[in-house]
Formats: C-alpha cells, sequence, structure tokens
C-alpha cells in the first residue's frame, strides 16, 4: 500500500470527496427547497460540509475553493449560532447552489489539469457577505455578562507563538486556563483575547504578555511553558509588585471563562447525546481503473479458457473426464464473470437525480412548473456507461421543459392538469437497459419537423414514404432544431444529435415517439456493459470478424431465385417479400477470398433502429463470448479504422476485428473494386 | 513510539494526517470516521494521542471529546481545527483538549505539537 499514499491519490480523493460533498449539498438544498425552510440539522449539515470542503481544498492549496467555503461557512455558522435570526431562504438556497457550481467547475479544471484558468469566487464570496450583513442587521441585540472583583500579581511573561500556527488568541486563551492551575491573579494582554479574534494579529506581532501570582519557581515555570505546543519563544520575568502596569481589568478573563461554561453547559443540554450506531462496514470504495483491470484479466481468463480447451492439440482425442472439468471450469468462469460486471454495476438514482437541479432551475427560469417523476431508478447499469449518460439526459429533460411542456395556460385550455409532469423510467430487458425520457406536453409537430427537415436538407427519402417514426427521429440529425427562438437552456441547433452520438459511442441506440397535444417519450436503449459481448464469428478470405449477436437478425445460405440485380449490375436479395442491399465484406475492405459468388457464401442480416441490411461473408464460424479490447494505439494513431468498433482474440488465438453495427448499416456499399 | 489514534470524518484528512505521522515515526494505530467510533476505538485501544476533527455528522468533535475525558480523564486529545472556528476551539479547549491544530498546517505543527504533548505529563 506505502505506494499508494501519494500525491495523487490525495488529489483522487480530494476530488472525489469534493464532489461527494457537493452532490450531497445540491440534495440538502433541493430536499429543503421542497419543505420550505431550513432545519437546525440541515443547518449543521450544510455548515459541515462548508468546513470540510474548506478544510481540503486549503490543504490542497486551492485557496479560492477554501476561502469560498469558508465565507459560506461564516454564513451558516451564523445562522446556527443565532437560531432566532430571519432570513430569506430561497435566497440562501441560490447562494449554496452558486458556490456548488462554481466549486465544480474549478474541479473539473482540477481534473483537466487546466489550473491556470481558475477563476475567482470574489462575486459569490460578496453576495454571501451581503446576505451577512442583511442578517446581523436583521438580529436582536444580545444581552451581556455581568463583572467580577480584581486582584494582584508577581510574575510577567511573554510568549511568542510559532509562525502560521493561528488562531493565537485561542491558543493564548489556553494557555491562561492552563496556568490558572498553579497560579493565582492573572492578567493579559491584549485582555479581549476570547471574543475579538483580531487580536490574533496583535499577539501575532507583539507576543501575549501575561502577569501573575505563582508559589513555583522561576524554572519550574520556564519548563512547563516551553511544553506547550507551538511556543517559539518564552520571556519570563519576575517582577516586583509594585511596578506591575500591565493590567487595566484585571480578571475579566475569569468572567470569560464563567460564562463560557454557563454557554456551554447550556448547549450541553441541547445537544441531545445522540448515539448514532455505526455499522460495521460492509462497502468499500474501489478505484475503477482497478476494476477495469479485473475485468481485463477476466476477459484474459474467458479467452485462455477457450485457448485450453479448443486446444488443436487435443483434437481427436478421447478425453472425457478432461471434458468434464473443462465444463466446470466454464461454469465458474461465467460466474465469476457475471460477479465481475455485477461489481461494476451503479444503480441510476445519482444520474437521476441530478435533473432535478436542472428542473428547479428552469421552472424557476421559465415560469412553468414541473413534476419530475422516477421510476425504476434503482436500476443498475455498468459506471463506464453512466459517465456517458448523465449529460444526455439532463439534455433530454431540458428540451422536456422547454420545448415539451406547455405553459400553465396552454395546459388548462387544453384540458391538461396545469403541472406538468416529467418521467424518468429505468428498467432492465435482456442485455440492455432503457431509459424514458416522457412528458405529457405537446408532443412533437411532424409537419413542423418535417418542413425544417427539409429547408435544412435533411430528408433522405421521400416525404410520403416515412413513417411517423421515422419523422420524429429526424429530430435527431446533426444540425437539426425546431426551435426558432434560442432560448437560455436549449436550443441552440447542438443537442439532440450530441445525445444520439453520446449513447451511441457506448453502443446504445436512441429513439422518439410522440403524439401531438399527449406528450412525447424518448427512449435509450443502453447496453448493461461493453467489456464482453456475445458476437457471432465470421470468416472472409483468411481473415475474421465478429458481429455483436444484438445487431443480427438472421443469416441464411441465398437462393439463386431471389438474387435480383439491378441495372449496375450490384446484387440485392428477396426475402420474403423485402428487398435488401447487400455489403459484400470482401469487396467493401479488398480482401482476397475464392468465394465471391452470393450463393457459395453466407448472408447475415443486421438490423439497427429498424434498418436492415445484409452482410455478405465467406462462413459462420460460431457464437461466441468475446471480450472487447479497443484497437491498439499504433494502429488507431497510423490509421483511421471505419467500422471496427475493436478486437478481440478468438480461441484458436488469432485475432478478430469486431464490427460496428452502425457502420454495417448506414456507411456506403462500395458495389465496384476499387482501381 | 507513540500510539496516535486519527477521528475525522474526511478520508481524505484521514490520509493526509496518517501521511504526516508516519513518515514522523508515530505509529497511528486507528484512524474513525466519526465521533461514536472515536470512542470506541479510545476504548479499546487506548492511544497515547487522539487527533480530533471538530465538525463532524452525527456527534461533533467537542462531543466525542467530552466523552473520551469522561472515560479516561488524562486522555490527551488534539483538535484538529480550520481557520474562523474560533469559538468552537474554545469549546473544546474548555473541554480539555489539550492543544489544537489549524488547517491548513504545516506538518512539522502536528509532529511538533504531538511530540510535546505525549511529553507532557
Amino acid at each position: 500500500m506505502a505506494e499508494q499514499i501519494n500525491g495523487d491519490s490525495l488529489l483522487e480523493m480530494f476530488i472525489f470527496e469534493t464532489l461527494q460533498n457537493t452532490e450531497q449539498l445540491e440534495k440538502i438544498i433541493l430536499e429543503t427547497e421542497k419543505n420550505g425552510g431550513f432545519s437546525d440539522s440541515t443547518i449543521n449539515e450544510i455548515f459541515r460540509i462548508m468546513h470540510t470542503l474548506k478544510g481540503s481544498s486549503a490543504m490542497m492549496s486551492y485557496s479560492y475553493i477554501s476561502s469560498l467555503a469558508h465565507k459560506a461557512e461564516d454564513l451558516f455558522y451564523y445562522i446556527r449560532e443565532n437560531p432566532t435570526v430571519s432570513y430569506n431562504c430561497s435566497r440562501i438556497s441560490d447562494l449554496i447552489l452558486l458556490c456548488m457550481d462554481y466549486i465544480n467547475r474549478e474541479i473539473d479544471k482540477i481534473k483537466e489539469n487546466n489550473e491556470v484558468n481558475f477563476e475567482s469566487p470574489e462575486e459569490v464570496i460578496k453576495e454571501i457577505e451581503n446576505v451577512l450583513i442583511e442578517i446581523i442587521a436583521n438580529r436582536d441585540n444580545i444581552p451581556t455578562n455581568n463583572i467580577d472583583e480584581p486582584s494582584y500579581n508577581s510574575f510577567k511573561v511573554i510568549f511568542y507563538f510559532e509562525e502560521g500556527c493561528e488562531m493565537e488568541n485561542i491558543r493564548s486563551f489556553s494557555i491562561i486556563r492552563d496556568i490558572q492551575e498553579y497560579t493565582k491573579d492573572v492578567t493579559y494582554i491584549p485582555d479581549n483575547v476570547i471574543d475579538n479574534d483580531d487580536t490574533a494579529l496583535i499577539i501575532r506581532q507583539n507576543g501575549f504578555a501575561v502577569s501573575f501570582r505563582s508559589d513555583k519557581s522561576y524554572s519550574d515555570l520556564h519548563s512547563l511553558f516551553s511544553r506547550i505546543p507551538f511556543i517559539r519563544d518564552i520571556d519570563l520575568t519576575l517582577i516586583d509588585i509594585e511596578k506591575c502596569t500591565i493590567s487595566d481589568s484585571p480578571v475579566k478573563e475569569l468572567q470569560e471563562v464563567n460564562s463560557i461554561n454557563k454557554i456551554t453547559k447550556q448547549q450541553d443540554n441541547q445537544v441531545k447525546t445522540e448515539t448514532h450506531q455505526s455499522t460495521s462496514q460492509s462497502i468499500i470504495s474501489i478505484n475503477v481503473s482497478k476494476l477495469d483491470k479485473l475485468m481485463n484479466l477476466m476477459g484474459e481468463v474467458v479467452i485462455a479458457e477457450s485457448m485450453v480447451v479448443e486446444n488443436p492439440d487435443l483434437k481427436g482425442l478421447q478425453l472425457q473426464s478432461f471434458q468434464r472439468e473443462a465444463l466446470q471450469l466454464h461454469k465458474i468462469i461465467v460466474e465469476m464473470q457475471d460477479m465481475v460486471m455485477s461489481m461494476r454495476l451503479v444503480p441510476l438514482t445519482t444520474t437521476f437525480q441530478k435533473t432535478h437541479r436542472i428542473v428547479r432551475d428552469m421552472s424557476k427560469k421559465l415560469d412553468k412548473e414541473v413534476k419530475l417523476e422516477f421510476i425504476g431508478e434503482e436500476t443498475e447499469v455498468d459506471k463506464k456507461i453512466i459517465e456517458h449518460l448523465s449529460d444526455p439526459l439532463l439534455h433530454l429533460v431540458r428540451n422536456c421543459i422547454d420545448h415539451g411542456l406547455e405553459s400553465e395556460k396552454e395546459r388548462i385550455e387544453a384540458n391538461k392538469p396545469p403541472i406538468g409532469t416529467i418521467t424518468l423510467e429505468a428498467f432492465n430487458a435482456g442485455s440492455y437497459v432503457y431509459i424514458l425520457v416522457k412528458d405529457d406536453g405537446k408532443g412533437i409537430n411532424k409537419t413542423k419537423v418535417l418542413e425544417k427537415a427539409k429547408k435544412n436538407n435533411l430528408l433522405i427519402k421521400p416525404e410520403s414514404e416515412m413513417t411517423d417514426r421515422e419523422i420524429c427521429n429526424l429530430i435527431f440529425l446533426p444540425g437539426f432544431s425546431t426551435n426558432e427562438q434560442v432560448s437560455e437552456f436549449s436550443g441552440r441547433g447542438v443537442g439532440m444529435d450530441v445525445v444520439m452520438q453520446s449513447i451511441t459511442s457506448v453502443g446504445g441506440s436512441v429513439s422518439v415517439d410522440s403524439i401531438e397535444g399527449k406528450g412525447t417519450t424518448i427512449t435509450m436503449k443502453i447496453p448493461l456493459t461493453v467489456a464482453i459481448i456475445d458476437g457471432m464469428n465470421i470468416e472472409v478470405g483468411r481473415k475474421h470478424f465478429t458481429i455483436p449477436i444484438t445487431a443480427i437478425k438472421e443469416s441464411f445460405k441465398p437462393n439463386k431465385d431471389n438474387i435480383i440485380c439491378d441495372t449496375d449490375g450490384n446484387e440485392m436479395i428477396m426475402v420474403r417479400g423485402e428487398c435488401y442491399a447487400i455489403m459484400k465484406l470482401y469487396k467493401q475492405w479488398d480482401i482476397e477470398t475464392r468465394i465471391s459468388d452470393l450463393t457459395d457464401g453466407i448472408l447475415i442480416m443486421v438490423e439497427q433502429e429498424e434498418k436492415k441490411r445484409c452482410i455478405f461473408a465467406d462462413s459462420l464460424l460460431g457464437q461466441q463470448q468475446v471480450v472487447v479490447k479497443s484497437m491498439p494505439d499504433y494502429i488507431r494513431k497510423t490509421k483511421i479504422v471505419e467500422g471496427i468498433s475493436g478486437c478481440t482474440l478468438l480461441g484458436d488465438g488469432s485475432i478478430s476485428l469486431i464490427l460496428d453495427a452502425g457502420w454495417l448499416i448506414n456507411s456506403e456499399i462500395k458495389y465496384k473494386k476499387e482501381g | 513510539m507513540i500510539s496516535v489514534l486519527i477521528v475525522d470524518d474526511a478520508a481524505f484528512m484521514r490520509l493526509a494526517i496518517k501521511n504526516v505521522l508516519e513518515k514522523s515515526g508515530f505509529k497511528v494505530i486507528a484512524d474513525a470516521k466519526n465521533g461514536q467510533e472515536g470512542i470506541e476505538k479510545y476504548l479499546e485501544l487506548r492511544p497515547d494521542i487522539v487527533t480530533m476533527d471538530i465538525t463532524m455528522p452525527d456527534m461533533t468533535g467537542i462531543e466525542a471529546l467530552k466523552k473520551i475525558r469522561e472515560i479516561d480523564p488524562h486522555a490527551k486529545v488534539v483538535m484538529i481545527s480550520a481557520m474562523g472556528q474560533e469559538r468552537m476551539v474554545k469549546e473544546a479547549i474548555i473541554n480539555g483538549a489539550r492543544s489544537f491544530i489549524v488547517k491548513p498546517y504545516k506538518e512539522e505543527h502536528i509532529t511538533q505539537t504531538l511530540l510535546k504533548i505525549a511529553s507532557d505529563s
């Protein structure tokens, strides 16, 4: 473990905890808004979070974050210590959200190592100060204390504190308390160390002067004093009683101590001694990179297994007990694989909850009240995929509120409940997770979509042939935005296509269904994991390829009668009365093979988003679980290979390229050999 | 070797303090992520010194300090405070904290303070 304790892991933990804290803060604020006010415990909680943020960011020398958190902490400290003050709840909520946004932005920069661009939190700090000043102005005066009797002294000592030890006044206070045990009649300068924190500065410069009487010897005192922490130097002198001129109000400090004692006793009674049973730790956090590594190793095991079991040396041998043990091994490996996979799964809850904020902000700005509902937020998805989900989800919700939901007036006119509802739903189906974003707004205006698509030249087939669904899905094309007015939140013309990109990058797909006047549902279909897939291995010439099983509809030997040729001599295939284009892999990539006639090879029909196409290959090698590995860097750097989403190792040790289903369907077919 | 128990709700701070102490030859025998756990570990392990964060959820460092001092009136507890927590620190001192360290601290602040306090009878 020793090598782990270094600057990097500290930074990592700092980022991790800070983000957790800001998330927690956001949750608190949003809950508070629902409940209509801060309770004592939430104030305490916010204070504590700000405090932690301040401490750790200061430790990491992110002084901007630290100073902001400090100010916010001051504010909540004040509110906590003065529970009777009145303040504007929603203003404070806004303020805290502002702080959080700032901190999140800075953390992003820290993550990207973009530390030169730190912005100053000055404005937010100003704002917090203003609020604090207002609150203090609202406050009633607080009663003061009584006074006791004065006394004498015979020693004088000046304590000098170490540089940078901070809170010199409190340290002085601590000294006063300590020496009280063996001294009498203590007086000191500055005399208001307790309630004036500015005295810290004076003490830092001039030292802390104390005079007292004691029956202890000079050397005893000196050695006692030198054991006080953070003391740089002590100037102890024995003085005559007559010459003593230090004090002006000698025992004020005693009275201070008394009053503080009283306060703490009161607080003792107030603070209920809640003894939360700390359940023994059953959850540990693990670095994702370790999980990635484990997953990789798991993949290696899967490959190694098939390399052993299908080893050519074993061919033709009668190996009954070997086969039995191999089966057992296979069983364990599959179970292990499920386990490793499940370790990477994270519930969608936090991702869903992030939308609360955008709903809050937008309903405030646009004056549309919105109800947000979650169904199945406990559904789990691979950690890697979740990272790609959060932005699209926020974008979709934003779109729903901005474009989908009508204003309250329009809703009442349309005989709908005045408050619009957005529902986020998630459920598992096979090796996919479906995430639905539903609104009960005005739906998509298909004529408008068509018009817009025509204007932007986005139509690829005649209007009359398009289904409603196809029309709706036009909104995912790059450069499409029906909203004429660009609003603050959405409608910049980038957007839905970005959603599409994000989701397809993890192997998912997006589609939209809409009924005009009733609402819109956007469906995201996302694979549970990206690391291990079921694939169909095929052969073209001496090359191996793998097609994800999920993309395959069927495979078949074509019948000569069903092959049709167009005027250019390009072949197509009729299947159950429908005509499909054929992509010949050997032509696409110029692969040498003896099989060029359709009837000699095999056709594999692939489907994605209701588009189908037939792929021509020499033969099928069989179905297998394959571990997706990204292309090695040296290949990616030198050549961009279209249509390949990764590679994998087959049981016999040969390399197979994994074909990208989207590319298989959408890329241009090369009919003629080039050159 | 001086044995230390670190009580802090932030894993980051626990790690940071532990790093400093172990480098200087202290023995960090345990850490605790909240006051309750801190008290339990104190009872069990009786460390020479406890470093105690002031603000923690559920039970503040000051509450934990009080409980520990009830169990063992000679317990040596050093508070870990942040800038601007003067009042809390005062309260801690009144309740028997031996000293306090203000974040952001220098490494020698921690080690010097703990050394001095450990040598103190």
